[in-house]
Formats: structure tokens, sequence, C-alpha cells
């Protein structure tokens, strides 16, 4: 099995380089055509239009698209994706920085989703056919129908404002202690003992992993409800049922294990919005992730950064893929036997 | 001995780590709140902690926390000592003999020199390192050193408004001796100013706490420890204020301010401030007949644009200047006359079938209400009968768009000038040869160029009240309002009220 995966996913990396590729082509292109002027943006506001179009020789912006193109591929195969006109900073170090907080928090609120979804799934299943699968209906459509950042809001407004029991702005409260070691702040207080910290991180993720989680879960519920429907076609179901198995036991250890294929698929693809919908989320929260800093990056006409974060994004999604495949080979021995 | 995980064990050990887990970090609440701590919830961050670096209007009230400037400016926007003690701008406006004070400290201990002022202003500028003080500074030649304590700034050229920028974007004094030790990158992440706080933990994003420098030279601040939580979205600021999350905020929506206001513990604010609303206007296109554009001024209502998006605080603005600076004229009205803009338009030739049109770009989001204040401007001009079409752009599009000559004839525009003086306003406004100035008129340009060289200080004040009559009757700019900046804070926090809506930890206290 170790081998199948392994050949696959050495496949699949070979297969995300032309990918990247594309995608960097594409996404350097479609931020020169756009009409913003970075070499401005760059330049403090007393400065006169001579200054300005000196800044936009030295950035090459004066040159042909393939040959800005060429330099900038040419500086990112060595690791330089470039340098923020903004902060001043490089990119690499300015992703590197934020990058933790919000695969942090997409993992958790992946697992919210999950959890939610699963369990949704598997009621709105269980009361098929009931006068209360119309009402659950509903609830998932109703839940289908809100975006994360309205989650946020409701969300922050409830349990920040009026219960006033979670707190909703950054990653600590004022007064905790922020261990630095790997950026993934749970973790980093777990290593170093600041179970305070952890425990205070935790509280400050609940609300925007909510949010995010619960925008993700309805569509996982009712394509899990439909592959369940369709597992319980075949004959399997109704050979175990012969055998005298209990209907939970015919649910969980037999339509599930089939009928989760289609969702972890799902999940897979969630997984690449879910990167994205974290950007008003962190707005919202204050969370100091990636998203956080995209949006800076976009008001100010950061081309850099936007081109760096969007390339990761990109890879997230490629990763993200990978692993979906493998867990499909590992729970799925027919494609293994391909 | 074997351990076995089962589900009463799992709920205890949940349980357990939910106790311990509240408590903890329950304790560690306590901690942050008291009347030795403040926390404030801010709009936005630093770029990076070196203050020379960018221009950045919002992030001026944190960089002063940590640096100073050479001369500082009261409530008022008077130029007042700081680092600088005595200054003088010769009448040639081309050297500054200043002295500065003896006894100030880095956070590091180092003692300030004029060396250091030497470093910042000069050397770290012609090091070729990109700074934006680069420009503001960029007559500055030399700093002559005479002694420990006095020198002289030398210019290539006339610099009138050198004291202001002492005061101004980027003007702070950083320490030569630790850059040059660790680094321009570094100090960047770890900065040593010589403030009233230091700064001791930061997150890019979301948080940024100082601790009071008890080795100050001035007033020592109350405040022990300032914590700044970075939220930019204003609905979360309005919910960190209403929870007492924080016990500060400001630019949330007026209407939310004005709720807030009404609340047991909460005080709002709407204050006016030195931030212009207006209108960059063309002078070719639809705009090329002085008409349309001076119609396109009388027909708006600007007291009614303020009552309805700012309640009534925004000051209603003649000049492109606001109040209590020097370039604004107390006794210059432009009217608001609808039945004047339809004579001037019929004068001019138009009429109902063959209307006055242009087009009117205005940002969404950039300043509170500027997409709402854009489309109330669209009914007003219908109704004197010109046709206005509404375009959306982002406030990144504007040099851009205004490079490629392809701004619209109007822009809703807002611009910040926390000095008040008129250079910064008319001056930088309305110059074509800088990024902003949409109006490519010379007549007005070579008057600008000439007040720039101008050393004499009343005299420049006097060229630019009379210039920005010039600009207003010719409809060469359209000044709106006076912005306002919404605070609302615990009412117990007592702090300074600046003209130009800085709001410093350092001026705070709880009562």
């Amino acid at each position: 099995m170790f081998a199948t995966i392994a050949r696959l996913m050495v496949k699949r990396i070979f297969t995300a380089i032309p990918i990247l590729f594309v995608v960097s082509a594409l996404l350097f292109c479609i931020l020169r055509i756009l009409p913003v002027d970075p070499a401005a943006m760059s330049l403090p506001p007393n400065a006169t239009v001579q200054e300005v179009e000196a800044m936009r020789r030295e950035m090459g912006l004066d040159r042909p698209l393939y040959d800005q193109y060429s330099i900038w591929l040419g500086k990112l195969l060595h690791g330089d994706i470039g340098r923020s006109i903004h902060f001043r900073q490089d990119v690499t170090s300015l992703i590197g920085s934020t990058l933790p907080a919000t695969i942090e928090l997409a993992v958790i609120a992946m697992v919210v989703a999950t959890v939610f979804g699963l369990a949704g799934g598997l009621l709105l299943f269980y009361v098929r056919g009931t006068r209360a699968e119309a009402v659950m209906d509903f609830a998932s459509i109703l839940l289908l129908s809100l975006p994360e950042f309205l989650w946020s809001l409701f969300l922050l407004l409830i349990f920040g404002v009026f219960f006033e029991v979670l707190p909703f702005t950054g990653r600590l409260s004022p007064g905790f202690e922020r261990p630095v070691v790997t950026g993934f702040l749970l973790l980093d207080s777990l290593i170093t003992g600041k179970f305070s910290s952890f425990f205070n991180a935790l509280e400050h993720m609940i609300l925007p992993c909510l949010a995010l989680g619960i925008a993700l879960s309805p569509s996982l519920m009712r394509v899990l409800r439909s592959s369940l429907m369709d597992a319980y076609q075949d004959d399997y179901i109704h050979q175990a049922r012969l055998r005298g198995l209990s209907e939970a036991r015919i649910l969980i250890r037999h339509a599930l294990k089939n009928a989760i294929l289609p969702t972890l698929s799902l999940m897979g693809v969630q997984f690449g919005f879910l990167f994205g919908g974290t950007l008003l989320v962190e707005i919202i929260y204050s969370y100091p992730g990636m998203g956080n800093l995209m949006v800076d990056a976009i008001r100010n006409a950061d081309l850099p950064i936007i081109q760096g974060a969007g390339l990761t994004y990109c890879v997230a999604v490629l990763v993200i893929s990978i692993i979906v495949d493998s867990l499909y080979l590992i729970l799925n021995p027919k494609l293994r036997a391909r | 001995m074997t351990f076995e995980l089962d589900r009463r064990n799992l709920l205890q050990m949940l349980g357990l780590a939910a106790v311990s887990g509240s408590v903890l970090s329950q304790a560690s609440f306590a901690f942050a709140e008291g009347t030795d701590n403040v926390t404030i919830g801010w709009p936005s961050d630093v770029p990076t902690w070196d203050p020379n670096v960018r221009f950045v209007p919002d992030a001026q009230p944190l960089f002063k926390m940590v640096f100073d400037q050479p001369l500082d400016q009261s409530p008022d926007l008077k130029l007042i000592p700081n680092l600088i003690t005595k200054w003088e701008l010769k009448p040639d406006g081309l050297s500054l003999p200043f002295e500065i004070r003896s006894d100030v400290k880095f956070h590091n201990g180092d003692p300030m020199t004029m060396e250091d002022f030497k470093y910042t202003f000069v050397d770290r500028v012609k090091s070729g390192l990109k700074l934006d003080i680069a420009n503001s500074w960029r007559t500055l030649t030399d700093i002559e050193i005479l002694s420990r304590t006095s020198g002289v700034m030398k210019f290539s050229a006339p610099t009138p408004t050198a004291p202001q920028w002492l005061a101004f974007l980027g003007s702070y004094l950083v320490p030569k001796k630790y850059i040059e030790a660790v680094g321009a990158e570094e100090f960047g992440k770890k900065p040593v100013g010589t403030g009233p706080y230091k700064l001791v933990d930061y997150q890019m994003n979301s948080r940024i706490v100082l601790e009071r420098n008890d080795d100050y030279f001035g007033a020592k601040p109350k405040i022990k420890r300032v914590t700044i939580d970075i939220i930019k979205d204003p609905s979360a600021r309005t919910a960190a204020i209403q929870s007492g999350q924080v016990d500060l905020t400001v630019n949330i929506p007026v209407r939310e301010a004005e709720r807030l206001g009404k609340t047991d513990g909460l005080v709002a604010e709407i204050n006016p401030f030195t931030r212009l609303i207006l209108l960059q206007m063309r002078n070719d296109m639809g705009f090329a007949d002085k008409a349309v554009r001076l119609a396109a001024h009388h027909a708006i209502d600007k007291a009614a644009l303020s009552k309805a998006f700012y309640g009534g605080a925004a000051v209603p603005l003649s000049i492109p200047a606001t109040p209590g600076t020097p370039g604004y004229i107390d006794d210059y009205k432009f009217s608001y006359d609808p039945a004047l803009a339809k004579k001037l338009l019929a004068d001019a030739g138009y009429t109902a079938e063959k209307p006055a049109t242009f087009k009117l770009a205005a940002t969404n989001g950039q300043f509170p209400s500027d997409f709402d204040i854009a489309r109330a401007l669209i009914q007003m001009w219908q109704k004197v009968g010109l046709k206005v079409e509404l375009e959306q752009i982002e406030y990144s599009k504007y040099f851009e768009l205004n490079r490629g000559g392809k701004l619209p004839e109007a822009t809703l525009y807002s611009f910040d000038n926390a000095t008040g003086d008129p250079e910064i306003f008319s001056g930088y406004l309305m110059n074509p040869k800088m990024p902003f100035g949409a109006w490519k008129g010379q007549e007005i340009g070579d008057k600008i160029l000439q007040l720039f060289v101008e050393p004499v200080y009343e005299k420049r004040i006097a060229g630019y009240k009379a210039l920005a009559k010039e600009i207003v009757d010719t409809g060469a700019n359209i000044p709106i309002l006076q912005s306002v900046q919404t605070l609302v804070r615990k009412k117990n926090l007592s702090y300074v009220k600046y003209g130009n809506a800085w709001v410093l930890g350092s001026t705070m206290s709880w009562t």
C-alpha cells in the first residue's frame, strides 16, 4: 500500500510543477494588467512624477511583460519571491511569519467542519422519510446560504458582545506570554509548557474556527446524506440486514465506510476554499494570518505579496489534494488494485 | 501498570482540562486589567517599526509612543520643542540652526547625540536605503555639528516647511549606534527609540504591547502598560468597545458611535481633524468650461452631507484647509446656491436637452461614507441639471489613472495633513508635478512652485490664502468637508484630544 501511495505522490508532485508554472504566469499577467501603480504606491505622497517614473524603471515596470515575468521567475526559482512594497521586508519572511497562524486556523476549522458535516450528514440520513427531514433540510440550506464573514459577525455579536463569554480579537488576551518556536501558537505553548497561553489561544480560536467550519459543514452534510442513500441501494446492505446486524452497525461499519469517499473528495476541495475564506474572517477577528496580510497587500497594491501569497495558496491546495488522494487510496482498496 | 482510556476517563480528563484552562486563562485576564493598563482598539498596524521607512498617517500615533520627533505639536497643532529645544529657519530658508536636549536616552540606555540626528536625516538617506523621509528631506545636504548639543541643517534650496517636517510623517530620531550594530532589518523588528514607551511585544496585524519608559525625559506617562489591538474591521472595533475588550477605539461608523455614546460607562466623540474631503478636478473634458465646475460646486449642500453622514460634526469647507490651521480663511464662504448653479449652466448654453455631463470617481470604504457621499453628490447635481455618471475606483488605482490621464473629471478624495500647513494642503493637492495633482493648469502650478521656495512665513501663508481662493473661484478644486474621527472610550478614561486626531497612550489616565 505504501509503495502505491509513494508512486501516486511522486506522480502528483510532477503534475504539480506545470500547474504551478501556469498559475504563476496567470497570476503575474493578471496583476500586471490591473490599473494599479505599484511605483507610486511605494513612494510617499510628496514624491514628484519624475521620482515615480524613476521608481517604475527601477522596479522594471517599464519593460515588456515577458521580460518582467522571466526576471521574476528566475528569482523565484532561487527562492526569492521579492520584497514587499509596503512593508519593505522580504515576502518570504512575511509569509513565513503569517502562514502558521492561517494553517492552524484552517486545520481546526476543517476539524469543526468535519465534525459538524459528518454528524449533520448522519442525522439528515437518519431522519429521512420523517417529518423532521424537512426541518433538517431547511436548516442545512440556511447554513449553506450564509457566508463565513456573516457567521463571523453573528458569532462575534452573540458570544463576544451579548454573552461576553469568548474573546474575539487576536490570538491571545493581553497579559499572556506568546511563545515563539514554530509559529504554531498552540504547539509552541505546549512545547514551552505555557498551558495558560495554550488554553487562552484555544479560546481565541473558537469563534473564527466555528465561523469557518459552520459555513463549510452543510455541503459535507448533504453530500454524505446522498452518498449514504446511494450506498443503501447496494446489495451488501441487504446482505448485512439478512445477517442480522443492527441498523447502527450497518450504518457506521458498512455504509459510512463507502459513503465517506465522495465526502472526503469534497473536503479536499473545501479545504482550498477554506484557505480563501480566512481572508475576511482573519480581518474580523484580528487574526494575524496570511489572509490579513493579503488584504493589506491588496489595499496597497503590493504586487510581490499578492503574487507570493497567491502561489502559497496554490501550493497549499496542491498539497491538500495529494493528501486527499492518498487517503482515498488508503480507504478504497479497489483503487490500490488498479 | 496499564492505563485504559475508557469513556469515563476521557470525560474526566476533558472536564479537568476545561476547568484548568478556564481558571488559568481567567487568572491572566485579571492581569490584563487595572488602572495601570489600557487597551486601545486601533484600525491599522505599522508597516514596519523603522519609523523613517513609510509615511502612513494612521501609524503616526503608534510611532509617537515609541519614538520622538525633533519637534512636537501641541494639541492645537502649534510647533513646540521636543528633542530640539531651539530652532530658527534663516531668512533665506537655506539653513536651520538648532539645539538639542542633552538628557535624552534611547531605550537601550545609549545617550542621544547630534550624531544620531545626522545619521537619521542625512546618512541613512544618502546610504541608498529606501526611506520615505528621503523625499521629505531631499533638499537637506548636511547637518553641520557645531557642539555636543548644537548643529545646523543645510539645504540646497529654500525649504520653508523644514520646521513643520521636523514634526511630520517619518521624521523620528533613530539610534545610529544600535542600527549599525544590529542592521536596519533587525531594527525594524526590535525597535529602540527615545519615546515614552518601549515596545515589549509585537505581533503583526494583531497586537502591540508597550511598557512605560521610566527614563523618559519628558512628562512620565500615567499608564504603565499600553496594549494596542489592531482591529481592522469597524464592526469588530464596535463590538470590542461595547463588550469591554478594549478601553478606547476610533473610526467606527458615526451611527454606532452615537448609539454607544448613550450606553452606560461609555463616552462617544465625533472630532473634526486635519483631513479634507474634497473633489480633485480636471481642467479638461467635461470640466473644460469653468461655468460647469462652478455650477457643480454651487449645487453641493455640504451641511446636508455633514448631517447625513457625519452627525453634523464634519465642518463644511469653502477652501482646501481646515479651521484653525494657518491657511484657513475665516471670512471666505463659497455659497450653496442651486439657483445660481442653474443660471451658470443656462448662461453657458446648457439645457435639459443638452445637459453638461461628466463622470465622478469615488472609492468605496477608503474613508467613512465615501461612496454614499458620491451618490448624494450625483443626486444634488441632477437637481441643477448636471448629468453625472458614477464610477467606483480603488484608492491604489488613483495614481495609475492620474498618471495615464484616465481619471474622470472629478474624483472624491480624502487628504490628510497632521501639520495643518497650507503647503501640504493646497501645495501638494494642486501641484501638477505631484502624483495626486489632477489639475494640470500650469498657472496655478507655477504659483505653487514659487510658494514652495518662499522662506518668509507670513508671505508664504498669505500667498497660500490667495491661492486657495483662486483655486476655489476658478473651480480648480471643490473642498467639501473636514473629515471626522469617531472615538469611543470608557467614561473614566481620559486622554488629550489633538487637532490632527493623534490618540496617544502617553496622555491617557484613569480617573
